[in-house]
């Protein structure tokens, strides 16, 4: 069986290799890119407050605006919201594909290796916790901020993010690590609880507001940490590839290619972990995407291939978080709802209609 | 005197007059049955000696300002009815309050039946505390939720002498506490949610608990005005009345004040989270006492009287011209660089620049218990001078502020 099936590379023949050359879904991989610039730009020029486009022009270019307002919200609100939905977006799809293949499981999602519950019981800890040790209100303060939240959800979903790793260079399947993903987010879950049990009002309302989901929080000084992990990761996965096209026709098959099974598994995981744990950390645990822009990809592009998808949830995943994140603060909208909401509530029946319409899944 | 065979006329005259003195030391202790022909309502004790024809409660309110509740006098009952109890509720509460040594209208249903006046009570807020200290009933509290947030130093005295018990909230309340500690009724609110209410377990425990959603009130005055309500459970209807209208003239004395003025701090409220910003909407309490004490509120034209989230972008827009921010934050900060550091987009803010950054944190307790949430609800005159001296300065010269504190550059 071995020798028979030719290794990667050597391949040729069409018939032989399970991955065909790109053709035509490079040219659908350009407009999804043309996509995610018109969203990327589109957000800079509209929001709640409406800006002559020739002053967004003018400030982007580093000019000065006509009021002052305009720039402050252009550069420190609308640029850094932008950056973040697009980055987010991508990791969280990347994260997405990424463990569906390495589970082979169409369920899977960025979270199924339990960082965000890392990240929750991170903020838990910090928001909740507070009164259980009976920290004055003076030393609570700091904490109960957005730059308190992110620094400990970051601290909870890296703690998370090396013991998965720890465990993943010794495990032999893949099934030790979902369920290993899925005892730490029970437990973690638990935990949380139990600090709303015992914890004030307004210290549950700040947790709640944290799982509500938001692009619009990171500033310029987290994007600092924020955009290098992101692009890290993404990195990582882009390098991923070709053993992912392998891991598709299972593990027998992808050794006999000559990958090494074990370090590919440890850099997805490692990849995926720090995409998910980062974004959940800066934004809170932002639901659907992950989950959902493979699968839309997949039954765009028709295909399974790596090579296609990884790009493609990239540009798609950037570009459907930058439309949702615009959707929850429409223009000319008195109130702006929570950034889940919306994920949900469209991107569910989109999901559904897509399943609907081409049973593709049992590809995956 | 029985045991005195022969009586002379000098102790018979004795024993006439003690007779008539005692007949009249018992007509006086008495007298409770009658006071209420009188004019006054009975604060203490029971009535004896029920005659039917007798209106019970000579001394009755009337509501100026509070819309969220009802009362209907009866002779010897009195049917309070909380219309609104939480937001979009479906149901509305009914109390029968009788008079203790009367008897209980028959045709009421399901509706709780609590004797007045009341003699023990447990409080499950501590918004409650001021109207019990006001109408000099404090010595009839005999427990609370938890004494963590409590600021009134007379209750903190009780709590200290052991007087009260602590019972707990929501689904955790303890129910055999409760039970044992025999109150009259409790006091609490609601909001709708069985996670969070506690009187859905207290009741099933067939303890007659009192709903009170003074907190669902759009004005200071309507909030404060439910002094009545609590007063009504011990006929303490006369003191609701006088202290309220206490309250209500020297609210409208500061208002009167400031209402005059035209030129009026725009004033910004709440904090940011997460590029979101919560503001109280133009029709709310707080949009209210902002309006009274002739400021300009960011939202005063927004519908709701609830609280609402606006863009970060929106609020940095409108905020960039404040005057006037009042953070009203749960946590305590420092100095504007505690404030900055958790969110820098602030420094663009007018009220940053021009150092006019306020927090209601005055007066927190050592557990961050704090007593605008207590003395505040209660006295709706001292927050609305605190924020009049905080747009006028020159105006209020003589009022030192009491919740609201400056905070350091």
């Amino acid at each position: 069986m071995r020798a028979s099936l030719p290794r990667v590379g050597q391949a040729e023949s069409h018939l032989a290799n399970p991955f065909p050359p790109l053709g035509i879904r490079r040219g659908a991989l350009l407009l999804l890119a043309g996509l995610a610039l018109t969203a990327f730009a589109l957000s800079l020029a509209l929001g709640p407050v409406s800006i002559p486009l020739d002053e967004v022009l003018r400030i982007l270019l580093g000019e000065q605006a006509s009021r002052e307002t305009w720039e402050i919200i252009v550069v420190s609100v609308r640029l850094p919201k932008a950056i973040t939905a697009l980055l987010a977006g991508a990791a969280l799809s990347v994260a997405g594909l990424q463990m569906q293949t390495l589970f082979r499981n169409p369920l899977a999602d960025p979270f199924v290796l339990g960082v965000s519950s890392g990240a929750s019981l991170g903020v838990a800890l910090v928001v909740l916790g507070g009164a259980s040790v009976s920290v004055s209100v003076f030393g609570r303060s700091a904490l109960l901020g957005d730059f308190g939240l992110a620094s400990a959800s970051t601290l909870g979903a890296a703690s998370i993010f090396l013991l998965i790793l720890a465990i993943a260079r010794r495990v032999q399947n893949v099934v030790t690590l979902l369920v290993l993903g899925l005892m730490v987010g029970y437990l973690t879950s638990a935990v949380v609880s139990l600090l709303i049990y015992f914890s004030l009002p307004e210290q549950v309302a700040a947790y709640v507001n944290w799982t509500f989901g938001s692009f619009g929080g990171v500033t310029w000084g987290q994007m600092q940490a924020f955009a290098p992990a992101l692009v890290l990761g993404l990195l990582i996965a882009l390098a991923s590839v070709k053993p992912l096209n392998a891991l598709l026709l299972g593990e027998g098959y992808a050794k006999s290619m000559g990958v090494d099974v074990r370090a590919a598994r440890w850099w997805i995981t490692a990849s995926a972990s720090l995409l998910a744990g980062a974004v959940t950390a800066f934004c809170g645990p932002i639901g659907f995407l992950g989950i959902a822009v493979p699968h839309l990809c997949r039954a765009l592009f028709g295909t399974s291939d790596h090579r296609v998808l990884m790009p493609a949830v990239i540009l798609l995943g950037g570009t459907l978080a930058i439309l949702f994140d615009f959707i929850s603060q429409m223009p000319g909208a008195r109130f702006v709802l929570p950034l889940n909401v919306i994920t949900s509530f469209i991107g569910a029946p989109v999901v559904l209609w897509v399943v609907l319409r081409r049973q593709s899944f049992a590809r995956v | 005197m029985s045991n005195s065979r022969v009586l002379s006329p000098f102790r018979r005259i004795f024993a006439f007059t003690l007779s008539i003195a005692l007949l009249i030391a018992g007509l006086a202790s008495a007298a409770p049955s009658t006071a209420a022909a009188q004019g006054t309502n009975l604060t203490t004790g029971c009535v004896k000696g029920y005659r039917p024809s007798v209106d019970y409660f000579p001394q009755k309110v009337s509501l100026e300002d509070a819309t969220g509740f009802k009362v209907e006098y009866f002779k010897n009952y009195k049917v309070v009815t909380v219309l609104n109890p939480w937001n979009n509720a479906k149901e509305q509460f009914k109390y029968v309050i009788v008079q203790c040594g009367t008897p209980a209208p028959r045709n009421i249903k399901d509706a709780l039946v609590i004797e007045a006046p009341a003699k023990r009570i447990i409080a499950m807020s501590t918004t409650h505390l001021p109207h019990l200290e006001k109408l000099g009933l404090l010595d009839r509290l005999i427990g609370m939720d938890e004494f963590t947030y409590v600021n009134s130093p007379k209750v903190r005295e009780m709590i200290k002498a052991g007087k009260l018990i602590e019972i707990g909230s929501g689904p955790k309340v303890n129910v055999e506490k409760t039970i044992v500690a025999r109150p009259d009724f409790v006091m609490t609110y609601g909001v709708g949610d069985p996670q969070f209410d506690s009187h859905p377990k207290l009741l099933e425990a067939k303890i007659p608990t009192v709903i009170n959603a003074e907190y669902m009130e759009g004005t200071p005055l309507g909030r404060s005005e439910w002094i009545k309500f609590t007063a009504l459970f011990f006929n303490a209807e006369a003191a609701a009345q006088r202290e309220y209208n206490l309250m209500k003239q020297r609210y409208l004395a500061v208002a009167r004040k400031t209402s005059g003025i035209a030129n009026r701090p725009l004033v910004v409220v709440g904090t940011a989270s997460r590029g979101r910003w919560r503001m109280p909407g133009g029709a709310s309490y707080f949009a209210t006492l902002v309006r009274d004490a002739g400021g300009n509120y960011l939202m005063a034209a927004n519908p709701s009287a609830g609280s609402v989230q606006i863009s970060l972008e929106e609020a940095l827009d409108r905020g960039i011209n404040a005057d006037v921010w009042l953070l009203n934050a749960f946590q305590r900060y420092q100095n504007i660089g505690a404030l900055l550091a958790e969110e820098p987009r602030y420094e663009r803010l007018g009220p940053v620049s021009k150092r006019n950054v306020w927090n209601y944190d005055k007066r927190l307790n050592e557990n961050g218990g704090n007593d605008y949430w207590e003395t505040g609800v209660g006295n709706p005159h001292l927050i609305l001078a605190d924020l009049a001296k905080i747009f006028h300065p020159n105006l209020m010269t003589d009022h030192e502020l009491v919740f609201f504190r400056k905070i350091d550059r």
